[in-house]
């Protein structure tokens, strides 16, 4: 399946772009996405330990076992006021 | 509780938003806080703070802290105004009202929205060098 990733504030700089579509298979989690995004784009490898991760609106943690259609955002630390 | 929430690259009209506040009877408190720009970052001068969002994340993540408010204090209203785009020195980028029967909910949970804000809700800035 497809799952489309964004990438938000500095991270699309680090990525050179600001989304992207992967394909998983069956039962792949959160964690197993980032190490896929780490690989294709390894600037963001730097800041994994930083990196927040949400599946639509919502946070989610490593174990999230992604499905078909889910839209994922990598971004840094946030810095809103 | 009454809540309304704008994220806009809009300049914040304070004088307008004062204009429209509603203050119920039982309303002993009114608590008003602006976020400012300021000039320096650590030990840069800047011009400006250029702010993006997630914007459909941030309106749910807001509406979370928001929703945890009501169950903690007996707030009646929350007005909340992010901006975003570039917003230069000594200009708002954050406006928060609360209106609650007595002072201590009212600054308790401004406090708590901006606290959970800067950890939760995906905005980020970029400091523009003077």
């Amino acid at each position: 399946m497809i799952i489309a990733v964004q990438f938000w504030s500095y991270f699309a700089d680090f990525a050179g772009c600001n989304k992207t579509e992967i394909e998983i298979e069956n039962g792949t989690t959160l964690a197993k996405l980032h190490e896929r995004v780490c690989e294709q784009f390894p600037k963001l490898a730097e800041a994994k330990n930083s990196t927040l991760k949400a599946v639509g609106v919502n946070y989610q943690d490593d174990h999230f076992v992604l499905c078909d259609g889910d839209e994922v955002s990598f971004f840094p630390p946030v810095q809103g006021g | 509780m009454k809540t309304e929430l704008t994220i806009s690259i809009n300049a914040i009209d304070e004088d307008a938003l004062a204009k429209r506040r509603e203050m119920g009877d039982g309303m002993g408190a009114l608590v008003c806080f602006s976020g400012v720009v300021r000039g320096r970052e650590g030990d840069v001068s800047i011009t400006a703070i250029e702010y993006e969002a997630h914007e459909e994340m941030a309106r749910h993540q807001f509406g979370l802290i928001f929703d945890a408010i009501e169950q903690r204090w007996p707030v009646d209203s929350m007005r909340v105004v992010h901006r975003l785009g570039l917003v230069p020195v000594n200009e708002p980028s954050l406006w928060v009202e609360v209106t609650a029967p007595h002072r201590a909910e009212a600054f308790a949970a401004c406090q708590f929205l901006i606290e959970e804000m800067k950890q939760k809700v995906p905005i980020w800035k970029k400091p523009l060098p003077a």
